[in-house]
């Protein structure tokens, strides 16, 4: 295998002519023999650098983007930071969001009375993380979630809310993982809570006439 | 306590300011000049000019547009050889005669056409009734150009078919057929392809409703004869003909392909296929999501090279709406796709060779695919289905040990493909297995629309990156690899090369540095506002829930982009009528009519052969079907 120049930018990949030693198959065996051999004798010295992990007693750590099982985060009091504005619920391509929504009588606030994530039909795009104005839905890196009835695949709250100060640390995609402190808890004085007393710099309010055709025309 | 509605079931109906004027191409007048002369050129009369288009664009008579083909075809100075793409359009609302009919009209309504009123067609749509646009995009091969043919047919129309002229239409009449019951006259095959025998009415038509379920059971269930190839019809062997089922669910057929074949003895005399078992009519689905949630759904169509997917399709949308993303989400997005190239690449090498019995490789190659969805994993959380890209950018910025990370991978990477070469390159037994194994010809190749590796195997230098760049790609010093022969060896020698191709362009990238910046555009109508913003401040959560509720609404109009996928060229055709759904999202995925192609090259060949020809063909069942 090798290259000739047809034009520039153009090569052509010539056949390997074979040699009369090719043609014996032996050598060819043997020359590949040789890698094969190579890569076990450099595997057998070096264990600890196997590709292959020992799942499940070994398991492979995901980065804090991962987009496992989702949880719905609660507030310093308690209840849960979700307001039922059903924007993750338009926001997901497979609609496996299901969220019915009440008020609380004493007050006035708007809660879900029932928010249900159908785990099988959900691709795990991330969209309802991106769409949360509330800082209430994330991504954790729990990727077991095997189950034997499909009746089970539907989480209602009772599996998905987390207890207020629930740690950071299991957490895969949600907003600004970048900006978070390691330490830090879900919710509670988690991101949200970060984000909404930091500054931003950019203080000018989104244009409006940014398109062609805009207000402008 | 008290339940409360679902708000976003009332439908919004005011405009938002992406989509107030119609979409303007940003290189009409080019293509408005260029389809003159095509026009001069050809001198047909069935040929009226569409202006205002992303390339040269005609609207052709239903009974001029064989002539029309093969003239375009065989004329000496415009050569379109190769036919990319056939699809239609279902505009229902132009049969009642409402000039205001959607998104077709308007070639005759808009302001916005060509500012000469000569060269508009004002009686386009009058002369040209019809519910269907039925549109044939051909490439030139000889002038890197393309052009778009419309046909206008109404319910209960047929066309004479394109078969004779182009052998690649044969597959795309029947989709159409099978998706809008436009028949086309003389088609040597014309049943349904994608979905089942079954099926009741046709699925990408505008009144179907998608929430319908088709039942197969085994009656109904298509027997299958494959027609005998001519050559072998008369020979006498002292063999009984056997038809044998290759398939659906085969180990050797990588996803769920059904072959039919006849054999004589060993020989392969005559071989028919059937698709569609993972067909989903993606299409149809775009259809009721907005622009953002279409991108979970590309992901789906090549999954080894998933993110080549989101560029391409992202990038549609993007010149529909007319924006440019950041120069650093573009960086991101070259990188990110070529290492998806690599991927898919070994991915089709390593199969290949298991289906030949060499199973070490499919280890070595796979041990650089899996750090690779390690690197896609480390940027946006998910290996195989990224849904990385957003439109205008990124859904986030890489992790900052991105180019390090890249640097290691591409560092590490020609010592599996070097091993691979020094096992398989000079090895008689697999050199025996590929030598002259399903060839096909330059012309051959181009009649059915080959591109991508499978075309560069034929001796062609067709890539995507060099004839209409993108992203940048002119920027880089890279190679086109092509191979002569168009055989399974021819193939694998191609995509060998092509993999330290990728590698050479990944190595200037990150010497390059990723440039400063934000990666998605500032744009509340496209881009989420970030999300302290949206805590913190009123307007940005307005336009929070604006974008999430109400969607991107690009310009009515329609457009075609297309990138280099891993099997070939990858477009996407989006129609907008300027609400927050996808009229309609065509995509041309590279391998339906590579595969379209296969019964032709295992003619006359035997199984095994067959087999290591189809793993070089690298048909991926969620593409194939759409």
């Amino acid at each position: 295998m090798h290259l000739t120049r047809v034009r520039p930018g153009v090569v052509k990949v010539e056949r390997t002519p074979l040699t009369v030693l090719d043609r014996l198959y032996l050598p060819a065996v043997i020359g590949g023999m040789l890698v094969t051999i190579r890569h076990l004798l450099h595997n057998l010295f070096n264990l600890k650098q196997l590709p292959t992990i020992s799942y499940p007693e070994v398991k492979r750590v995901y980065s804090e983007r991962f987009r496992g099982r989702h949880i719905l985060t609660s507030r310093e009091d308690g209840t849960t930071r979700c307001v039922a504005c059903y924007m993750c619920s338009t926001a997901c391509p497979a609609e496996c969001i299901t969220i019915q929504a009440g008020e609380d009588e004493r007050t006035r606030e708007k809660f879900p009375v029932r928010y249900e994530i159908d785990l099988l039909r959900c691709v795990f795009c991330g969209y309802c993380v991106d769409a949360c104005p509330e800082d209430a839905i994330y991504m954790t890196r729990d990727y077991e979630m095997a189950i034997d009835t499909r009746a089970r695949s539907v989480v209602g709250l009772r599996d998905l809310v987390v207890p207020p100060n629930f740690p950071v640390g299991p957490m895969g995609w949600r907003p600004y993982y970048g900006a978070i402190d390691k330490h830090g808890t879900a919710g509670g004085t988690g991101v949200g809570q970060q984000l909404r007393s930091a500054p931003f710099e950019d203080d000018a309010p989104p244009n409006p006439d940014v398109f062609r055709g805009g207000d402008a025309q | 306590m008290s339940t409360l509605t679902k708000f976003s079931a009332i439908p919004y109906t005011g405009p938002a300011p992406t989509n107030r004027n119609p979409y303007v191409p940003a290189g009409a007048e080019i293509a408005d000049a260029r389809g003159e002369v095509i026009a001069a050129a050809l001198q047909h009369p069935g040929m009226t000019p569409e202006l205002g288009q992303d390339m040269p664009s005609f609207i052709v008579d239903k009974e001029q547009i064989v002539d029309v083909l093969r003239a375009l075809k065989e004329s000496e100075v415009l050569a379109f050889t190769m036919p990319l793409d056939l699809f239609a359009v279902d505009y229902p609302g132009r049969e009642n005669g409402s000039r205001e009919s959607g998104v077709g009209s308007r070639s005759n309504t808009s302001d916005l056409q060509s500012p000469n009123p000569d060269l508009r067609p004002p009686t386009a749509d009058t002369r040209h009734p019809g519910r269907f646009d039925v549109i044939y995009q051909l490439y030139s091969l000889k002038n890197n150009e393309r052009i778009r043919l419309k046909v206008r047919v109404a319910d209960g129309e047929s066309i004479e078919t394109g078969t004779p002229v182009f052998k690649g239409l044969n597959w795309y009449e029947r989709e159409v057929f099978d998706m809008y019951g436009v028949v086309f006259d003389g088609h040597p095959n014309l049943r349904r392809i994608l979905t089942h025998e079954a099926f009741q009415g046709h699925a990408l038509r505008k009144d179907y409703d998608p929430a319908q379920r088709w039942i197969l059971t085994e009656n109904d269930v298509a027997k299958i004869i494959p027609k005998i190839d001519p050559r072998f019809e008369n020979v006498d062997t002292d063999y009984e003909r056997v038809t044998l089922n290759l398939g659906p669910s085969h180990p050797a057929t990588h996803g769920t392909l059904r072959i039919v074949v006849t054999l004589d003895g060993e020989t392969i005399i005559g071989a028919d296929q059937e698709i569609g078992y993972l067909h989903r009519c993606f299409e149809k689905m775009s259809e009721t999501h907005t622009y953002q949630q279409v991108i979970p759904y590309t992901d789906r169509l090549n999954y080894c090279s998933a993110i080549i997917n989101n560029v391409g399709y992202c990038m549609a949308v993007e010149k529909l709406l007319g924006i440019e993303v950041p120069a650093r989400a573009q960086h991101v997005r070259l990188m990110l796709s070529e290492f998806m190239r690599i991927a898919d690449h070994l991915v089709c090498i390593g199969t290949n060779l298991v289906d030949m019995g060499a199973l070490t490789n499919f280890w070595y190659l796979f041990q650089p695919r899996e750090e690779i969805y390690g690197l896609i994993e480390a940027c946006c959380g998910a290996r195989l289905l990224p849904s990385y890209t957003r439109i205008g950018g990124l859904a986030v910025d890489v992790p900052p040990d991105f180019l390090q990370k890249s640097q290691r991978l591409v560092d590490m990477m020609p010592k599996f493909i070097n091993d691979v070469e020094k096992l398989v390159d000079r090895n008689k037994i697999f050199l025996d297995r590929v030598v002259g194994v399903a060839p096909i010809s330059a012309e051959e190749a181009i009649n059915y629309g080959f591109t991508g590796p499978c075309l560069r195997a034929c001796g062609v230098p067709f890539d995507v990156r060099k004839a209409t760049p993108y992203l940048g790609y002119e920027t880089y010093d890279f190679d086109v690899p092509i191979a002569e022969g168009g055989d399974t060896y021819a193939r694998f020698l191609v995509r060998m090369e092509e993999m330290r191709q990728s590698l050479r362009i990944l190595q200037q990238a990150i010497e390059r540095g990723l440039p400063e910046g934000p990666v998605i555009v500032d744009n509340p109508y496209v881009a989420l506002p970030p999300k302290a913003k949206v805590y913190n401040e009123m307007e940005s959560l307005i336009y929070h829930f604006k974008l999430i509720m109400h969607g991107i609404q690009p310009p009515v109009g329609e457009t075609y982009f297309q990138v280099e996928g891993g099997n070939g060229e990858l477009g996407f055709y989006v129609v907008s009528d300027g609400t927050k759904n996808p009229y309609r999202v065509r995509c041309r995925p590279p391998c339906f009519q590579i595969y379209s192609a296969f019964p032709d090259m295992i003619m006359g060949q035997t199984i095994p052969d067959a087999i290591a020809a189809l793993g070089s063909l690298n048909i991926i069942a969620g593409e194939l079907d759409h």
